[in-house]
């Protein structure tokens, strides 16, 4: 496959000088993100992100499985990101590259491992039956900020998702199918939202929030913070890089608070909309067959 | 049922490709992007042809040995219509995105389904083409596609034009068929149990959707009446959505 296209010298330094003189390539603020779009799907569980012209879908599905033998009473939580060659042709098939590891890794320790989805009510019969909760993630157009983008749609459609509701009588599980009754939503606990800085200059004085695909390519360093909105800080990534003062990444952590309240809101918004819109005749309550928490 | 819509397409959404389309159809909505030609990898290289390589993404789980049917029927077809003479020793790179696929409220579906899925080769295959339109790929003609079921009701069996999930079903046979914008059959895939007559029926309903134009329709009456009986005429939409993509970047702001 063909490698993408690096930057040239000139423009490389077009870039660099622009950001010394407070100056974005698309006249945006340095804490400014792209303008962020979300559309959810006609099936529950279908999240279409676009953030300038960066562009991820998510899509999260459930099947009964048999749990792991060393975790009879959780269910199984899985986040699949395969990089395909639509979002660039230096992706290959079935050959992850740095980005797609590192996507996946973050993911999974801001969404998975921070317990931003209750496994436990995943379980069906202990040791024999459970959810498995799968997210696959499809870049479809990749213009930089791939993993704030990814995160986002994750959590979206987990948030969005509904699976089907079960019984259990007298040792006999039933899955219920939606026309017999009402999907039920997943047990969410907390929303993470990540949020990656970019660094640029001899010390990574200078830091962009939202750096395009061109910007990624010339910074020196990046640090993804995640967290939910109460500050609640499920992780940060710095790998390798230009070393980063620790007063900088103190207000970059300051600043990203503020931006994921700001996604938090989004997201809340947009669910209630898409809540709204299904509910035609408002009679989605007396649907419903689950009980309040 | 999902089948009433008419398809509907959008050329060009995705900035980064060379050439993308959005496809959605009786249920089915379907994402494409062309790249190419680029430089081919030495195992993919051909000395005196462009190699067209389909990748089919499923919606959700990885794929299987189903897609990997799906790619092989795909590739056989489009290469027979990109001039790939014209380029050798490159590749034509052609990512198939399964968005959305016709859910059934009375099933839970599987994940990992392994039978082949024939209504979603249409979509595909109309997909790439508008991909490929969009990449402005060099093509000796385009292609239309249509699934037609034949159903057995009360001992006489009957073709289903455009069929929609319950009559795939229920049919005895399912038969996908792909006609060039010369009339040429392009693609033929059966499934099922069906006799020769059977088969000559589905041909001409296939033709029938795949090749009729607009401009040879009798009157207008007659035009209402094929689109609610035969299903859309694909060749008309196939053309409308070029002719609207082409007027709005013609028009000048």
């Amino acid at each position: 496959m063909p490698r993408e296209a690096e930057p040239s010298l000139n423009e490389r330094q077009f870039i660099l000088q622009a950001l010394q003189e407070n100056l974005r390539l698309d006249g945006r603020e340095f804490d400014q993100y792209r303008p962020l779009e979300l559309t959810f799907g006609d099936q529950y569980g279908v999240a279409d992100v676009t953030l300038g012209k960066t562009r991820v879908l998510a899509k999260a599905s459930a099947e009964v499985t048999v749990p792991y033998v060393d975790r009879p009473l959780d269910g199984i939580f899985n986040i699949a990101t395969e990089l395909s060659p639509m979002a660039s042709p230096a992706f290959e098939v079935g050959r992850p590259t740095e980005t797609e590891v590192l996507l996946s890794r973050l993911l999974e320790k801001t969404v998975r491992r921070s317990g931003a989805l209750d496994t436990e009510s995943l379980c069906l019969v202990a040791g024999q039956k459970v959810w498995s909760v799968r997210v696959d993630v499809h870049v479809l157009s990749h213009d930089g900020n791939l993993i704030d983008a990814a995160c986002l749609a994750v959590v979206a459609a987990l948030r969005h998702f509904r699976k089907p509701d079960t019984s259990m009588e007298s040792g006999i599980l039933t899955v219920y199918t939606p026309a017999e009754r009402e999907p039920v939503a997943l047990s969410w606990l907390h929303s993470p939202f990540c949020v990656t800085w970019s660094y640029f200059g001899d010390e990574g004085e200078i830091a962009l929030l939202d750096a395009t695909w061109r910007e990624e390519q010339v910074r020196v360093g990046s640090c993804t913070i995640s967290l939910n909105r109460h500050g609640e800080i499920c992780q940060i990534a710095k790998l390798g890089g230009t070393p980063v003062e620790a007063v900088t990444l103190l207000q970059c952590t300051n600043t990203a608070l503020t931006k994921v309240k700001e996604f938090s809101s989004f997201l809340d918004k947009k669910l209630a909309e898409d809540i709204k819109r299904r509910d035609k005749g408002g009679l989605m309550a007396e649907l419903s067959a689950e009980n309040d928490r | 049922m999902a089948t009433t819509a008419p398809p509907d397409a959008t050329l060009s959404p995705l900035p980064r490709a060379d050439g993308s389309a959005k496809y959605s159809y009786a249920g089915y909505t379907v994402t494409a992007t062309v790249t190419g030609p680029i430089e081919a990898q030495r195992r993919d290289e051909h000395a005196y042809e462009a190699h067209v390589d389909v990748i089919v993404r499923p919606a959700a789980g990885v794929g299987g040995t189903r897609e990997r049917h799906l790619e092989s029927i795909l590739q056989s077809s489009l290469s027979q219509l990109i001039l790939v003479k014209n380029f050798p020793r490159t590749l034509i790179q052609i990512v198939l995105q399964v968005e959305a696929t016709p859910d059934n409220d009375y099933v839970n579906t599987k994940l990992v389904q392994t039978s082949l899925n024939f209504p979603i080769i249409p979509a595909l295959l109309q997909t790439a083409v508008l991909a490929l339109l969009s990449a402005a790929m060099p093509m000796r003609a385009t292609a239309t596609s249509a699934v037609v079921a034949v159903v057995s009701q009360d001992g006489t069996s009957r073709t289903v034009a455009d069929a929609s999930a319950r009559d795939i079903e229920t049919a005895q046979s399912v038969h996908v068929l792909a006609f060039t914008s010369q009339d040429e059959l392009l693609l033929a895939e059966s499934e099922g149990d069906f006799t020769v007559e059977e088969w000559d029926d589905v041909y001409e309903t296939a033709k029938r959707i795949c090749c009729q134009s607009g401009a040879s329709k009798a009157g207008i009456e007659m035009l209402v009446d094929d689109e609610s009986l035969n299903g859309p005429d694909m060749r008309q939409f196939l053309r409308s959505t070029l002719e609207t993509k082409v007027d709005a970047d013609l028009h000048w702001k």
